[in-house]
């Protein structure tokens, strides 16, 4: 499969957007292998940020430390800093609660709760917030909304959602995500399970979501990357081999190793 | 030519296994078929409505009633004591000590339970309910039905562990991460989540274990003891179904044979049923969730 320069989203100048997450000389080991080699990087706020590379090279690793949600399996270590607004999220003193509540996270296989559909939505809000019934349908349908899934499912709330297709349950779980009013987002290959309509709606979903989030998304799909993200990071072998605007990456990489894994020479 | 000869000795060695694995299943099937004409045949002659209504006292006029409320409030005895231990160890065991050498530990000892002779159990249960409880009332209550529904409620607990155990292990990771990442703790995850989606797993596992407990005879000769009056108070000496069956069998006359083929057909009829609920709520499961 070989790619010529793709069509771009308009970038936006990079010195507009602040960094979101500031991540410094980040380390990661797994039972000892050494996953990812002293990343670096200023993650823009309220843009697209996508992370492509071949199988194994670290991208989803990278991911799930920005959430910390690697804690839960034992023997998994970062070690470097990765900052949010400022704080560093790695620090054991920052509380996992609060991480959860900023950052959000949508993953390759939607995994619906087995839940009534508004429950779904309903049941992360509850554990945050206290809101009266009628607040808490109202911001229901928000994030339904604003995930694009309300017009298919509000006569049906009450239903499993199990009941939905793939393309429903993963727009479903992203309202899940939103619901909590995160300020990051991370997608860790959100659309490798869906169909290409479902798959069509979703990158329309992450395009509108950008005004209002820092969207990081993992993807083996490099037109996806090029269709949706403001910036591109290039991964390979656990080291960052290549940040810059997407435009940039797909049309002039500055390294030889990235023109050689956009134009589909390996990996 | 060679590849025609080989063709044609895989479709004899096939034809071969595919015969060889019908006889046996055959075989199985038999058993279960014969059994089931067995008790029925032998215990038509006793299955009247004095089955349901008589008490044993009367000996070979009456019916197995007062046996049947005995099993059936021994065994909900039995579960209700074991359903809530089982499903809270079976998800430590899941979720907070999997692949900790803790809950290697346990689960090794839980599958030990599993297979401990239900007549050990039975001794035991005598030893720490019945003995404490007749000195502890100066004699008024020793054997009894909650001693009956503890020694079951052993037999049980290691099943239910078991299963919950498994079950939640089906669990895909995925729904835990999704869960964690929203922020939500893990034992709300674990009771409000993981529980519901392998809530019908858990509901099996749990009929499965009233439908063995509810054959069992060895731990109850020492701890419900038997009585020929209808009797609902579990602090006093209860009858139950499959003793009662042991009793008769025993006996010489051919009316108290009838009687105990009939029991053995009631309790037979019961377990099958709920091996058939089971089944059914398996197989809804499945289509809800796929």
């Amino acid at each position: 499969m070989t790619e010529s320069a793709p069509a771009v989203a308009a970038p936006v100048p990079q010195a507009v957007a602040a960094p979101k997450l500031k991540v410094r000389d980040l380390h990661f080991y797994y039972h000892g292998f050494h996953a990812l080699k002293g990343i670096a990087m200023d993650i823009p706020e309220k843009q697209v940020t996508a992370i492509i590379g071949p199988s194994g090279c670290g991208k989803s690793t990278l991911l799930r430390v920005f959430n910390r949600i690697y804690a839960i399996y034992p023997k998994l270590e970062a070690k470097g800093s990765i900052e949010l607004d400022g704080e560093n999220i790695l620090d054991p003193h920052y509380s996992l609660n609060r991480l959860r509540s900023k950052v959000g996270m949508v993953f390759q296989k939607p995994v619906p709760f087995p839940m009534t559909i508004f429950e779904n939505v309903a049941y992360g809000i509850r554990h945050h917030e206290r809101l009266s019934r009628a607040d808490m349908e109202i911001r229901v349908e928000q994030a339904l909304r604003s995930a694009a899934l309300w017009d298919e499912v509000k006569d049906k709330l009450k239903q499993s959602a199990l009941g939905l297709s793939g393309g429903q349950q993963q727009r479903l779980c992203i309202a899940r995500g939103i619901a909590l009013k995160p300020e990051v987002l991370l997608l860790d290959e959100p659309t490798s399970a869906l169909d290409p309509i479902a798959t069509g709606r979703i990158e329309q979903l992450v395009e509108e979501l950008k005004s209002e989030y820092t969207i990081v998304i993992v993807t083996h799909n490099m037109q996806q990357a090029a269709r949706v993200s403001d910036q591109t990071a290039f991964m390979y072998m656990g080291e960052l081999i290549e940040f810059d605007s997407t435009e940039k990456i797909f049309t002039k990489p500055s390294r030889k190793q990235t023109e050689d894994y956009i134009t589909g020479r390996f990996g | 030519m060679a590849t025609d000869w080989l063709y044609l000795r895989r479709r004899a060695v096939n034809a071969l296994a595919l015969a060889l694995s019908t006889l046996a299943t055959l075989v199985g099937l038999g058993f279960l078929a014969w059994i089931l004409w067995e008790t029925l045949r032998q215990g038509i002659a006793a299955l009247d409505l004095k089955l349901f209504t008589r008490i044993t006292a009367y000996g070979a006029d009456g019916g197995l009633a007062n046996a049947m409320v005995g099993s059936l409030v021994i065994d909900a005895l039995g579960i209700l004591i074991a359903t809530p231990i089982g499903v809270l160890a079976g998800a430590w065991l899941a979720e907070y000590a999997n692949r900790t050498r803790l809950g290697e530990s346990i689960r090794f000892l839980n599958d030990i339970l599993l297979s401990a002779p239900s007549i050990v159990l039975g001794l035991f249960v005598y030893t720490i309910v019945v003995l404490p409880s007749t000195a502890l009332t100066h004699g008024n209550t020793t054997f009894s039905g909650l001693a009956g529904g503890v020694a079951l409620a052993l037999i049980a607990l290691p099943v239910i562990v078991r299963t919950t155990d498994e079950m939640l292990r089906l669990v895909p990771s995925t729904l835990r991460e999704a869960a964690l990442s929203l922020g939500i703790p893990q034992w709300k995850l674990t009771l409000q989540i993981l529980m519901r989606a392998a809530r019908s797993g858990i509901i099996t596992g749990v009929l499965l274990a009233l439908a063995r407990i509810s054959g069992e005879t060895a731990p109850l000769l020492f701890t419900a003891f038997g009585n020929n009056y209808m009797t609902f108070n579990p602090l006093d000496k209860m009858s139950s179904l499959p003793q009662v069956i042991y009793q008769y069998a025993n006996d010489p006359g051919d009316a108290m044979h009838a009687l105990a083929w009939a029991g053995a057909f009631v309790v037979t009829m019961f377990v099958l049923l709920l091996s058939l609920v089971s089944r059914l709520v398996l197989s809804r499961n499945k289509v809800s969730h796929d």
